[in-house]
């Protein structure tokens, strides 16, 4: 048996609660103000969390969608790519796997003449900003994005990589992402895995790594939860390289 | 211990692989709707991900530090939420199209641990099931799950706590919480 911390006549019945976290906001920042200084109570804590941990296995299993994965990975990957950049002990985030670019298809002109009544041409802006901090010289080009006013979509380009930063986007049809493909002069548009869902208001991002040499055109489809091996949704938007 | 070193997209992606199908399960358990869960384990996870994943071994193990942080997000989550937001009931057309996937050994390994932690909890007398349910999957405070019951606090903590010493005991010195 352990001794006791002060106050410890008015604590020693929380132990069960907090470790299932059923303590107020308040009351749990005062018991652990008091579990620091109570042998006793953290004995307690330490016999009764190995139940609390086995609970959330009690629960049936569910499969989250790929495109959450999707999701979090292309904003990990852009925080990462941040962070090597800011300083020299961090390091570069991985290489793109292979399979991104192993796709050559042919699109068809859907570009230029299916949406350009409907594309609300924002312009292209030249930024310096971020090139201070990734240390070599980038590019903003603003994206033209149809059938969503208000909407405004930036892609960053650097050497390794081009990054995506959109305000104000429309969720895609249910059960669909934003998939972002890449078109070269002459060639057809190459898949990337750069798939993504706009959060609730309407922000997102999204990393497309690899050298964005050659490179025309930065596109964005929406398409089926997993992406397609060629564009089958409507363009929503259009970023202008060249 | 640092499992993820900052800016270490590979290692993170690992961490993420390994527990992402439990740390939605217990979201979607707790929150009730795939939007719902989806954004918990989103905020969970890159978290994880921002805090250069440190987590202290002392506490046992990662799948339980990982879940940890998933649990006090939907129950923010869920104490954030208005009435308003049970919405979509629609949601739950999408189950199948997840669920109907092809199951793997890991999926098999855990349903059978689901089952064991299941059938220990049932073996706990109702009233300290109740407590203990409401409490870790419903995000109910004590003195909320008192009110409920119209229990006195004491009461309610007490069954919070024989409920839980009976539990480790059944699980037998905590060989299924790897």
């Amino acid at each position: 048996m352990q001794t006791s911390g002060p106050g410890h006549e008015r604590w020693q019945d929380a132990t069960a609660a907090y470790v299932l976290g059923a303590l107020d906001e308040a009351e749990r920042d005062a018991f652990e103000e008091h579990l620091a200084g109570c042998p006793a109570c953290r004995e307690e804590v330490d016999e009764l969390l190995p139940a609390a941990h086995a609970l959330p296995m009690s629960v049936d299993p569910v499969e989250p969608p790929p495109s959450l994965k999707a999701r979090i990975m292309a904003e990990v990957e852009r925080e990462a790519s941040l962070l090597a950049a800011a300083g020299p002990e961090a390091d570069r985030p991985p290489a793109a796997p292979e399979r991104r670019r192993r796709f050559t298809l042919r699109v068809p002109r859907l570009v230029p003449s299916v949406v350009a009544a409907a594309l609300l041409v924002i312009g292209i802006a030249i930024g310096v900003g971020a090139a201070a901090l990734r240390g070599e010289p980038e590019r903003t080009v603003t994206a033209q994005v149809s059938g969503a006013p208000g909407a405004s979509l930036q892609v960053e380009l650097s050497g390794h990589e081009g990054r995506l930063t959109a305000r104000g986007l429309p969720a895609p049809p249910r059960g669909r992402v934003y998939q972002v493909w890449l078109k070269r002069e002459g060639h057809a548009a190459e898949p990337t895995a750069a798939m993504f869902l706009p959060s609730r208001d309407g922000a997102a991002t999204a990393s497309v790594p690899g050298s964005m040499e050659g490179v025309d055109q930065v596109m964005i489809t929406d398409e089926p939860d997993g992406g397609s091996p060629q564009p089958t949704g409507r363009l929503l938007a259009v970023a202008d390289l060249s | 211990m640092q499992l993820v070193r900052r800016g270490k997209a590979a290692a993170f992606e690992v961490v993420y692989e390994r527990h992402a199908s439990a740390a939605f399960s217990l979201a979607y358990r707790i929150v009730g709707t795939r939007n719902g869960a989806e954004d918990v384990s989103q905020e969970a996870f890159l978290s994880i991900w921002r805090s250069g994943a440190r987590y202290d071994r002392g506490r046992g193990s990662v799948r339980s530090w990982v879940l940890g942080i998933v649990h006090h997000r939907a129950i923010d989550h869920l104490r954030r939420a208005t009435v308003h937001d049970k919405r979509r009931a629609s949601d739950e057309g999408m189950e199948e199209r997840f669920e109907a996937r092809e199951r793997t050994d890991t999926e098999v390994a855990r349903r059978d641990e689901a089952q064991t932690v299941r059938r220990a909890m049932e073996t706990l007398p109702a009233d300290q099931c109740q407590v203990i349910e409401l409490a870790y999957f419903g995000g109910f405070t004590h003195t909320e799950i008192a009110d409920m019951l119209e229990t006195p606090v004491g009461t309610v903590k007490g069954r919070m706590r024989l409920g839980l010493k009976k539990l480790r005991d059944r699980l037998g010195e905590g060989a299924v919480m790897r």
